[in-house]
């Protein structure tokens, strides 16, 4: 197997080159993995604002209403004066006054609609459970005052705290009961589709190049070595070296993510990146069949991994690239790839929509692969008959 | 007869690179391809080798119809192509390895012909060289022992010597001759006619892809009316002079360049005789004289009226 040999010592050579992107990849990986928050978070609990309340009248419904506030505001004791009160705001000893005014009381009762006199620091996200609160108890004793005419401020007061008391059991559930929780795996592989194909690109266009040369094809053809015999010699590198890529690839990106391996969904994972791995090396085919020099070669291995990747949603999810972007690249592989990983994701079980459209998105690959192939074929043929 | 060429047209568009070309090849000759740059040689040798599809005509090698497919045959061929046709990224070592593997399956007896063709064509300290650290003659020497190592029936070798140095350039012309010697026949192509004469034992002249003389050296020499060709170094020459040897019987020219007279002859006699007598009976004062018979220059020169380097 002089030519398979022949390859392999070819790709050898360039080892150096390869261990650059390799590198990349694992030091954009480690980076993920150090900047990546835990969202392993399945609760969360209020914070409370530290709230000055002033009222100026002493009612029923006005202490019922601070009753209701004491689960989202600490009340501090201050002075209520202007000028403490700015300073006091300002240097965060408090996020909140609130003012109660006078008549308050009567005003809400005849059916008015009184306000509260609020001053809050802007932007601040416990000022908002206040002011959520202030507005359910004043919503919901309006509507015993509404539905019951005559309602004392005493019972408005016990059955609008007795309703807020109420609480709905709220139960964090896991999107699926066997895929990620930290989206880590899902990120990998999709990062995966940048390296990989720069990589398979890179070395399958080194060993056309070099076979592609004239001289040496002419050569070769002088030989007893049947051009299919070449050939295939050069395909069984080329599946070789994909082979090892992705074993490596893959295998950094399962090692990386070490910790979702056990679940259901990481096979899949693993088989939609060996397709996509298939197709990078028959679009590699035809790329380096298209392609002379290898200047050229580089700058095009660069555009399509990058320009790929980016409308496909490898750098960047696929919910937010517009739709007409996602159109464009539903021609490329590298889009049905990550898609295909998004589906998996999502799988729960073998079979349903979710499953069938991960099959699907492996299939358009396999497709693109076959497509490519074909291409590649055309090409030669044409540039042997010139 | 090992190639058999009949009636080979090769087209590119209005351009007939080949012309109706014929050629037999002989067992155990060294056949020259002898013609100025563009004069379709390669295109020949391409055609032979079917690298390249003709238009018209019939090519037999061992006897049997040349094609692409025709591996039987080409196991047997060996090729030196006019580039240097090797992997840069492969040792001198690799390169032949590779090349011989193409053709010898066996591991033992590959490396026993790699290590032979490394010792003929003199690369031994350069084994493990890369061949970007090769100089143009280590390069050619490269290039011909990736193309013999296999031990060919039959070598082809298209311009071998082109931008080599003397040294490389003897080397090469005394490793063919060897190669013949060890039973090989050789087609060997070059616009170098001093190489062609030195090493070819039969040689076909093309110009403008045709065939326009096909023989030996001295059958060549002998399709033109030019004989004897005789140079005088001397510093003065009276008219009187000029005259004589303008007026001597089988004169075919005479210059004088105001240092050397050149004086050409038809064949025949020796004149150098003549010439000298009266040199010395007019004590004409003259340094160096030396006479040379045709060479294929002149054979190129009387048939198409251009020297064959224009």
């Amino acid at each position: 197997m002089p030519v398979f040999k022949l390859c392999l010592k070819i790709f050898k050579k360039n080892i150096p080159v390869m261990m650059i992107y390799f590198g990349l990849f694992i030091a954009v990986s480690i980076m993920m993995i150090t900047m990546s928050t835990p969202t392993d978070q399945t609760g969360f609990s209020v914070s409370k604002a530290r709230v000055a309340f002033f009222s100026e009248e002493n009612t029923p419904l006005v202490e019922g209403l601070k009753t209701s506030l004491a689960e989202n505001a600490d009340f501090i004791d201050i002075e209520d004066d202007q000028e403490i009160l700015q300073d006091s705001l300002y240097y965060r000893k408090i996020n909140y006054v609130l003012r109660i005014p006078q008549n308050f009381t009567a005003d809400f009762m005849t059916g008015a609609d009184p306000k509260v006199i609020k001053t809050s620091i802007p932007g601040s996200t416990s000022n908002v459970y206040v002011d959520l609160k202030i507005e359910s108890y004043l919503n919901t004793a309006r509507m015993y005052l509404d539905l019951i005419p005559g309602i004392s401020q005493e019972k408005i007061k016990s059955q609008v705290l007795s309703d807020m008391a109420e609480e709905t059991e709220v139960e964090m559930l896991r999107r699926d009961s066997s895929g990620s929780e930290t989206g880590l795996m899902q990120y990998f592989f999709n990062y995966l589709a940048y390296t990989f194909m720069f990589i398979i690109i890179m070395g399958v266009s080194v060993i056309m190049l070099v076979f592609n040369d004239p001289i040496i094809k002419q050569r070769n053809s002088c030989s007893p070595f049947s051009t299919t015999k070449i050939n295939l010699q050069i395909f069984l590198s080329i599946l070789l070296f994909t082979f090892f890529s992705w074993i490596v690839l893959a295998g950094l990106s399962l090692t990386f993510a070490i910790d979702e391996i056990p679940n259901f969904n990481t096979k899949y994972y693993v088989l939609n990146s060996l397709i996509f791995a298939l197709t990078s090396s028959a679009l590699s085919y035809l790329i380096a069949s298209l392609v002379k020099g290898r200047e050229a070669m580089i700058a095009i291995a660069n555009v399509v991994t990058l320009g790929s990747s980016f409308i496909s949603g490898v750098f960047i999810p696929q919910d937010l690239l517009s739709e007409g972007v996602l159109k464009i690249a539903s021609f490329l592989p590298t889009y049905w790839f990550v898609r295909g990983n998004r589906m998996i994701s999502m799988l729960m079980e073998k079979s349903g929509p979710v499953f069938d459209e991960m099959v699907s998105s492996m299939l358009i690959q396999l497709g693109f692969a076959f497509g490519f192939f074909i291409l590649t074929m055309i090409v030669s043929k044409k540039k042997r008959s010139v | 007869m090992i190639v058999e060429v009949k009636n080979l047209v090769k087209r590119y568009g209005d351009l007939v690179a080949v012309d109706d070309l014929d050629l037999e090849v002989m067992e155990g000759e060294i056949f020259g391809l002898l013609g100025p740059n563009g004069s379709g040689k390669t295109t020949a040798i391409n055609c032979i080798l079917s690298l390249l599809k003709f238009d018209n005509g019939e090519i037999k090698v061992f006897g049997k119809p040349m094609s692409p497919e025709a591996y039987d045959i080409k196991k047997d061929i060996g090729i030196v192509m006019q580039e240097v046709a090797v992997f840069n990224e492969l040792t001198v070592y690799e390169n032949i390895d590779y090349f011989c593997g193409l053709y010898i399956t066996d591991k033992s007896e590959r490396k026993k012909l790699v290590e032979e063709a490394i010792a003929f064509v003199g690369l031994g300290d350069f084994k493990k060289f890369y061949p970007k650290k090769l100089s143009g003659g280590l390069l050619r020497r490269l290039n011909i022992a990736c193309g013999i190592s296999h031990k060919p029936k039959l070598i082809i070798l298209d311009e071998p010597t082109v931008a080599v140095d003397p040294q490389s350039r003897n080397k090469i012309l005394e490793g063919i001759v060897e190669l013949n010697k060890n039973g090989a026949t050789v087609i060997y192509t070059s616009h170098y006619m001093e190489e062609v004469e030195q090493i070819c034992s039969r040689i076909m002249i093309l110009d403008n892809g045709k065939v326009i003389a096909t023989g030996t050296k001295e059958e060549l020499k002998e399709m033109i009316s030019l004989g004897e060709k005789i140079t005088l170094q001397v510093f003065e020459m009276e008219d009187t002079h000029m005259n004589f040897f303008k007026t001597m019987e089988n004169a075919v020219s005479v210059d004088y360049d105001g240092k050397f007279l050149v004086m050409k002859f038809q064949k025949g006699n020796s004149n150098l005789e003549q010439v000298l007598d009266y040199v010395k009976s007019h004590k004409i004062n003259f340094g160096k004289i030396h006479t040379e018979m045709p060479t294929l220059n002149d054979v190129f020169l009387e048939i198409t009226g251009k020297e064959l380097r224009d």
